[in-house]
């Protein structure tokens, strides 16, 4: 088994159902949300330990049109994942792979990762994905609900998606799923394009230019402009 | 031992982790130590409505030891076929939150706090103002003298999980009584 999530944004309304069912079945509290003052109604305004997923929000102005550009984002469980290179050299396994579904899973034994570790897999992260829970020191992010797809559910951010955004399956089911829709929505929007389905499990799906989206949208962006902390 | 179909597939997925897990040896180990136990496994299943919208989706709600522990969308309704939206997807935190009501509250007029009522008393009360308010204020005939029998000083709100037919039994009781203003929850 392999699996994977199709992320099809042309389907995403930003209900942001999938954001506060992740946080149930987390069994997380509630965050600060900023409503006014920073031109956006992205909230709570960046991942956070008790927010595996966050709707992000681009509003652009383009040929007289406002475009507002929806991306759920979380943690693409890499097939390769460099944040688990990195906290390996810190303590052995704190971040391990789950085999039968993929899922990059970071343990209990993160807590005992300094914090020197923990910006060096911050940095590590083309998408910058881990946080640090200040309480409990354990570093955390989603964990593909690996937990429920061995029990037999779907995770649950996929569950409770009303548009049919958000996909689940097995990795070569939801690449042909990819693909086939890469092609149906190119007639309306020819820029649209998958984002790093070659080395990543939550393959997105965007509509517009690559550039019309937040920086660590994909890998393709150059990383000298974000900031580590 | 009787199996749901639910069950079974939770059964069925952890034959197959074992077996998995059990070729790989060695990771055997390090997986034991970072699987957590299914919050839901082994959990009574209750399907409740989620009371926001009209749509009225069926939740899973997920119980052990009389307390709810999970929620889910519904795949067996028809119209959301288990998806939920941002509200509908918070039924865990709304069943279990220290906000919720769970008993009728009275505040007398004037007065800086809440009494906790039995239903009894609240029904007798609400009774009781609905009709000395009607006695008040009804009006049989407006100003240019035509027949109105009217009660301007009620409001009725709907729900929207109500069914045509309870709607219209609603609105028949409002206008025997006169009430005029009548419109809907999800319009608030």
């Amino acid at each position: 088994m392999s699996k994977a999530f199709f992320i099809d944004t042309s389907r995403c309304t930003a209900c942001r159902g999938c954001q506060v069912a992740c946080k149930e079945w987390q069994g997380f509290p509630a965050n600060f949300t900023k409503q006014l003052g920073w031109g956006s109604h992205q909230n709570p305004p960046d991942l956070n330990c008790y927010n595996y997923k966050v709707v992000r929000f681009s509003e652009h102005k383009i040929n007289n049109r406002v475009l507002w550009n929806f991306f759920p984002d979380q943690c693409r469980h890499c097939l390769e994942p460099p944040c688990k290179a990195a906290a390996d050299h810190y303590v052995k396994n704190a971040v391990v792979i789950d085999e039968p579904t993929g899922a990059v899973v970071f343990t209990e034994r993160t807590k005992k990762i300094p914090n020197e570790g923990f910006l060096s897999m911050k940095e590590y992260c083309p998408y910058n994905i881990p946080r640090r829970n200040p309480e409990t020191g354990v570093i955390n992010k989603c964990d593909l609900c690996f937990e429920r797809i061995e029990a037999g559910h779907i995770p649950m951010c996929v569950k409770t998606c009303p548009t049919g955004a958000m996909n689940f399956g097995e990795r070569g089911a939801m690449l042909s799923l990819a693909r086939s829709r890469l092609a149906t929505v190119k007639a309306e929007f020819p820029d649209a394009s998958l984002l790093d389905e070659d080395s990543v499990r939550i393959i997105y799906l965007i509509t517009l230019k690559r550039e019309e989206y937040h920086d660590l949208a994909s890998l393709k962006n150059p990383v000298l402009t974000r900031s580590i902390g | 031992m009787k199996l749901t179909r639910r069950e079974l597939l939770a059964v069925a997925g952890a034959g197959a982790g074992a077996v998995a897990l059990g070729g790989l040896g060695i990771h055997h180990l390090i997986t034991e130590s970072y699987s957590k136990k299914l919050k839901i496994r082994g959990a009574k299943e209750v399907i409740s409505i989620c009371p926001f919208c009209s749509v009225s989706c069926h939740f899973i709600a997920h119980v052990k030891g009389g307390k709810v522990v999970s929620t889910e969308g519904d795949p067996g309704y028809p119209i959301s076929q288990g998806a939920l939206c941002a509200k509908g997807a918070t039924m865990l935190s709304m069943i279990n939150s220290d906000h919720r009501l769970v008993k009728p509250k009275y505040r007398a007029p004037f007065s800086d706090r809440w009494e906790e009522k039995s239903w009894s008393w609240m029904i007798e009360k609400l009774a009781r103002r609905i009709k000395d308010t009607r006695d008040k204020h009804f009006v049989t005939t407006n100003a240019e003298g035509k027949r109105v029998n009217r009660l301007d000083t009620l409001f009725h709100a709907g729900s929207s999980q109500m069914s045509n037919e309870e709607a219209s039994v609603v609105v028949q009781g409002m206008r025997a009584l006169g009430i005029v203003n009548i419109d809907h929850q999800a319009r608030i």
